[in-house]
């Protein structure tokens, strides 16, 4: 017995390896490219960022979608709509042929049930405020109901033959008062009335006294947000103000639709697996393996399959950038992501001609803390800016053909839309001088120590070191390091624990807005400090115009004072990071990095062609 | 032996509580939440999601809730991968990681073990100061640096080996290795040393005075003594090497634990933490355990008790 052991140990072991290696085994895909990072999820209303919306966007189809080239919106789901009342009232009309996974058809009831999941306060979903230009809806999600308002209360018991995961059975009804009870103050009463009935309500489980009933939530009317069905395949939306990128923003990956039935059956996240999910995009859910790969199948149901190219797409999740270049080198991924950035030179200067970054829209940038001496000075905000090289920036560090930033829009969205931007003064350490004296600092003297922030990685120390560099050099001030983990380096930020901090925003959506509107007062992203109310007032005006050019005109102004008075300082704008083969075609460069799947194929004698030549296979 | 055992794995128990404890009250502790991201939330929609994953409740409250779910073997569902519950999240890569890291540790002790015993058998000569300079530069040369080096050499120039991935033994060869050269190194170095200090041993002396070859003195009386520091080094080693490594996987693209070992720290993936932290002790402890147990077959004179 004893003798025996190590032997079947050693058995064991084997047996275990080969089976691990068994699952590993799959016929290969038709197309494979680089995820980055594991998905969080394929729950179209969790979903995060871009690795999720490559998955999304192939599994599910929304109202539109976006041209692969231009980016315009296009007919998805919805074949037609109009725009009426001003640029108020969206009407969709949806395409009868479009069918879920599982044969049904995809109908406005669809749309309008998933964008309340959506809005939701149960659901969470973190892009829920994309939606909030739809009336009432922004008041949904809160959860905020005043007395007076329609109200809907959704009661802990299931309608009759309700699914196992569908919501509670919901009365409608006039809110009459808000009763705060509870000891500590949290406990509200809603006095409701139904049906001419005045009934009491209280968020929780049990039966409270006096009559109180249980229930899960209670929500401004739903009925009351502007999101209707008039027909079986006309769905009508609403909005508070006009908003010129609407259209786009329907494309957007988290405003996709979600199988009610579904999703109530299996609830989250045993909805989400492949063996449950339904969908209604270019391509099914085949399996999902951790941290390895997500396989999609292209789908029989999808209404425009004849369209659809690719049989077998594979979409791995690989987060080392090195990696992902060793796997596209050896014939492996077709479209990788990103690339290692030492390389880019390099990259560029390949015959093959496969890596060819164009802008992006996104601005890297430092925040300065303008509550803070010596930072709450425009003048010494203005210096900074003005000292620092931001070409030698983009030529010594980055070199992937980003563009100094000279405005915090990303320059080259004036190719989509008719925007602008207003520019800061270009690099001139004379100038700098001369301001920071006038602030009281000549030559630096009597300047405080300031120290720059950035979340702990090889490529945001370069660039703060150069820069400090450089502020030392052009204004004699002295600066100094520090580097945080990521969540440390979040809270720091947010709790304006900083005096210059590291800093990038990446636009949703192709509008100077999703840039512009984050440095009003008490913007949930303006770490700053900084606020103007006339940057205010011009930022309300703009979303409330409904004429492009005055719109226009009106965030030009708000970024021209914003880059005057420089809480900010943009330092370059991003490039596309994709490398794809030639043989790939149907891919297109554009702004925002995206590339539907659904218009990909692949030219099988230029693939053999380019393999051959590069001696893979 | 049996009560030897079972006072062992009571307090494996009373060590996975503690280091439950502890691991909750240090990820509160860290600043940053499972819902920090780069883009703040809305305040009215984190407030939503602080709901959804109860973050506002006293935190007694919540650590009796995660122990009392964590004692029915339900560890919750990851926060960054939010598709999936913990438990299937190590069910799918432990077996990965657990295969390459059998694969690298077989390798590791047929290389230690064979440069440990020829070193100290031709103690001074060319073939031991090479073998031990192998071994230290494998101990001080990081794994990233030997994957690179292997990658350009037998991934591109040499095209044997897939460059990343997971499915084929050939996939399992580059970070096998990686993986394993330093425990080879350390393997070497511990066997050389236990092999010394047997080899001078009485007992040696009496089996070459008995005539016995050379060979057997040295593959059946001599190792076995030998083995006692390797072994060990081999029950922590195992329990390491079994939960995957960051750098490996990460550079072969491997789907193991390792990965999600760094990240669901960095990300404050409390859940997901939490249950590697737990299956690292469980295997850490069984590994110790069996370390202490395969010490009385290897030497007569120790006794469990």
């Amino acid at each position: 017995m004893k003798a025996m052991l190590p032997y079947v140990l050693a058995g064991l072991s084997l047996a275990g390896m080969v089976w691990a290696l068994a699952v590993g085994r799959l016929p290969p895909a038709d197309f494979t490219f680089t995820n980055g990072d594991e998905i969080k999820t394929v729950d179209p209303a969790l979903t995060t960022g871009q690795p999720e919306g490559r998955i999304v966007w192939s599994l599910f189809e929304g109202l539109v979608t976006w041209d692969p080239q231009t980016l315009e919106p296009r007919p998805g789901v919805a074949e037609s709509w109009e725009i009426s009342d001003g640029g108020l009232i969206y009407t969709f009309h949806l395409r009868p042929e479009a069918r879920w996974s599982d044969g049904t058809p995809v109908t406005a009831e669809d749309f309008a049930w998933s964008f309340r999941r959506f809005l939701h306060p149960a659901t969470a979903s973190q892009y829920a405020y994309e939606m909030w230009y739809v009336a009432g809806a922004e008041k949904y999600t809160s959860g905020e109901v005043e007395v007076g308002d329609r109200v809907e209360v959704e009661l802990l018991e299931r309608p009759p033959g309700a699914l196992p995961f569908a919501g509670g059975k919901i009365l409608r009804g006039k809110l009459l008062a808000v009763e705060e009870t509870g000891d500590d103050g949290k406990g509200k009463t809603y006095v409701v009335e139904i049906g001419r009935r005045r009934r009491r309500f209280r968020k929780g489980a049990g039966p409270g006294a006096g009559g109180v009933e249980p229930c899960r939530w209670v929500l401004y009317d739903f009925r009351r947000v502007g999101i209707r069905t008039p027909g079986r395949h006309t769905l009508e939306i609403r909005l508070k103000h006009p908003v010129p990128y609407f259209l786009h923003l329907m494309g957007f990956y988290p405003m996709s639709p979600v199988n009610r039935r579904c999703v109530e059956t299996h609830g989250y996240p045993a909805w989400t697996k492949p063996e449950n999910i339904v969908t209604n995009g270019p391509f099914h859910l085949k399996f999902r393996r951790i941290r390895d790969r997500v396989r999609l199948v292209k789908s029989p149901t999808y209404w425009d399959r004849e369209n659809v190219h690719l049989d077998v797409v594979d979409a791995l999740a690989v987060k080392s950038y090195t990696t992902m270049l060793n796997l596209y080198m050896t014939g492996q991924a077709d479209w990788i992501t990103a690339v290692p950035p030492e390389i880019v030179p390099d990259l560029i200067d390949r015959p093959q001609g496969d890596f060819r970054p164009i802008p992006f829209l996104g601005t890297y940038y430092y925040l300065l803390n303008a509550n803070e001496p010596p930072l709450d000075d425009a003048r010494v905000r203005r210096a900074l800016g003005l000292a620092l090289n931001k070409k030698q920036v983009v030529e010594t560090v980055t070199r992937a053909g980003q563009q100094p930033a000279r405005s915090y829009v990303p320059a080259g969205i004036s190719r989509y839309v008719d925007y602008r931007p207003a520019l800061c003064e270009p690099y001139d350490p004379e100038k700098a001088g001369r301001l920071l004296a006038e602030a009281g600092y000549p030559g630096g003297r009597g300047m405080p120590r300031l120290e720059i922030l950035y979340n702990t990685s090889e490529a945001h120390k370069a660039i703060a070191e150069l820069i400090q560099s450089q502020w030392k050099r052009n204004l004699g001030i002295d600066v100094s390091l520090a580097n945080q983990e990521w969540a440390a380096y979040l809270v720091a930020t947010r709790k304006q624990n900083y005096q210059v901090a590291r800093a990038a925003w990446i636009g949703d959506y192709l509008d100077p807005n999703t840039f512009l509107d984050m440095w009003v007062t008490g913007g949930t992203h303006n770490h700053t400090g900084w606020s103007n109310p006339e940057y205010d007032r011009l930022i309300d005006a703009a979303q409330k115009e409904p004429d492009t050019r005055k719109r226009m005109a009106y965030f030009h102004q708000a970024e021209r004072i914003l880059m005057d008075e420089m809480p900010i300082i943009p330092i370059y704008s991003y490039v596309t990071q994709s490398m794809v083969r030639p043989y790939v075609r149907g891919f297109y460069q554009n702004i925002q990095d995206v590339h539907p799947l659904k218009y990909l194929r692949i030219d099988p004698e230029e693939k053999a062609r380019v393999l051959a030549e590069e001696g893979l296979e | 032996m049996t009560a030897f055992v079972l006072k062992r794995l009571g307090w494996m128990a009373i060590t996975l509580w503690v280091v439950f404890t502890v691991s909750f009250f240090l990820m509160w502790a860290v600043p940053g939440g499972p819902l920090d991201q780069e883009r703040a939330l809305d305040p009215q929609i984190e407030e939503n999601m602080r709901q959804r994953y109860h973050l506002d409740d006293p935190l007694w409250q919540q650590y009796l809730r995660e122990l009392s779910s964590a004692l029915r073997g339900d560890l919750g569902v990851s926060f960054r991968l939010a598709d999936f519950s913990v438990g299937e999240i190590i069910a799918q890569g432990f077996p990965i990681s657990a295969s390459l890291g059998i694969v690298a540790l077989g390798f590791a002790l047929v290389l230690g073990m064979t440069a440990g015993i020829v070193s100290a058998v031709r103690r001074g000569s060319a073939a031991d100061v090479g073998l031990m300079a192998a071994a230290t530069v494998g101990i001080a040369l990081p794994n990233f640096v030997i994957a690179g080096i292997l990658i350009i050499l037998l991934v591109f120039l040499w095209p044997l080996f897939p460059a990343a991935g997971w499915g084929t033994p050939g996939h399992l060869v580059l970070p096998a290795f990686c993986l394993g050269a330093p425990y080879a190194a350390y393997i070497a170095r511990l066997t050389r040393t236990g092999m010394l200090d047997v080899l001078s041993q009485d007992y040696i002396r009496t089996a070459y005075a008995k005539g016995l070859p050379g060979r057997t003195v040295i593959l059946r009386h001599a190792l076995k003594g030998a083995m006692l520091p390797v072994v060990s080094f081999l029950g922590p080693a195992i329990a390491g090497i079994l939960t995957g490594s960051l750098v490996v996987e990460e550079i072969f693209a491997i789907p193991g634990l390792g990965v999600h070992f760094v990240q669901a720290a960095l990300q404050n993936d409390y859940t997901l933490a939490m249950g590697l932290v737990l299956l690292y002790t469980t295997l850490l402890y069984t590994m110790n355990l069996l370390v202490d147990v395969s010490y009385a077959y290897l030497d007569p004179r120790v006794k469990l008790e």
